[in-house]
């Protein structure tokens, strides 16, 4: 009789498998274009995209942070974003993007744009 | 412990702002000792310019870190501590500087007309240096969830 419980095990094992394996692929593929702010940090902190990309951030943490680029002229500033907020900027011209949280400035990561 | 406290993830305004405050408030608690030596004169000099230097401190600091980071969030998310905190601190805080200001002018003052002065001052001053603490604990509360918040996690 175990041996009947053993072969259903590997059977949902198997189909969980086979089901998750193209959702995994179709997530690396977006984890590419999104940055997760989550214990206070940027992840990844440094992330590298072809240009013309769409980046993402999303804030994953219980509190409140933004996505501000150190450059003078602040290529893109994104607004306080709270728990699940997003912010989007698209980068059209190759380059080393750094950027900070104005609320936390230790909070730092880059976007190198290729 | 102590390394997690200056470890924080806050801006050095934030930590400047708390050092000072901290001061403030023992500032205070001196200021009431000398009016009960009863050097009333340097009571009143040491309360009078922490009332005006904790309105420069709200007005260049707090106030405008209440509008950008607190205002556009309540009343919709003040069931969480980040926003409770900050909002009763603020409105405590508000009184509290205002009631200090009172005191001051009906003391130290005849700006305000005779009937509008403070008879009472003993009750007003020491309600006062309790609210103060009170606030003053808030705002520790308040940097304590918003910038050392692994002290809570998980
Ligand atoms: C007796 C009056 C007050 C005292 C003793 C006091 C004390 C403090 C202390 C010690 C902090 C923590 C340091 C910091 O996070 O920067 C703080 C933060 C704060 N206070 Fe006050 N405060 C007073 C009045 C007010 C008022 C009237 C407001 C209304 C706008 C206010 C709003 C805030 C805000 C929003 C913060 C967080 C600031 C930040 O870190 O960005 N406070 N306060
Ligand atoms: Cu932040």
């Amino acid at each position: 009789m175990w041996i009947v419980g053993m072969a259903a095990t590997a059977v949902v094992a198997l189909g969980l498998l086979l089901a998750g394996s193209p959702k995994v692929a179709a997530n690396t593929q977006q984890a590419a274009t999104e940055v997760k702010i989550d214990n206070f940090s940027f992840g990844p902190v440094a992330l590298t995209v072809p240009a013309g990309t769409t980046v993402t951030w999303i804030n994953r943490d219980d509190m409140p942070h933004t996505v501000v680029s150190m450059d003078d002229s602040k290529t893109f500033k994104s607004k306080v974003l709270d728990t699940d907020e997003k912010f989007s900027f698209t980068f059209s011209k190759a380059g080393t993007y750094p950027y900070f949280c104005s609320i936390h400035p230790k909070m730092t990561g880059k976007v190198i744009v290729q | 412990m102590i390394e997690a406290f200056f470890e924080t993830a806050a801006p050095r305004a934030a930590n400047v702002v708390l050092v000072l405050e901290f001061a403030m408030g023992l500032g205070l608690l001196v200021g009431a000792r000398l009016a009960r030596k009863g050097s009333f004169r340097q009571h009143a000099w040491c309360q009078s310019s922490i009332v005006l230097l904790n309105l420069a401190v709200v007005a260049v600091m707090m106030i405008p870190s209440f509008r950008d980071h607190v205002l556009p969030r309540i009343p919709a998310k003040l069931g969480k501590a980040y926003y409770a905190l900050a909002t009763t601190h603020a409105a405590i805080g508000t009184v509290t500087e205002l009631a200090g200001l009172y005191i001051l002018l009906s003391a130290g003052t005849s700006v305000l007309p005779e009937k509008f002065r403070i008879t009472k001052y003993k009750a007003w001053m020491r309600s006062v240096l309790v609210l103060w603490w009170v606030v003053l604990l808030l705002g520790m509360a308040t940097y304590t969830r918003w910038y050392v918040p692994h002290l809570f996690r998980k």
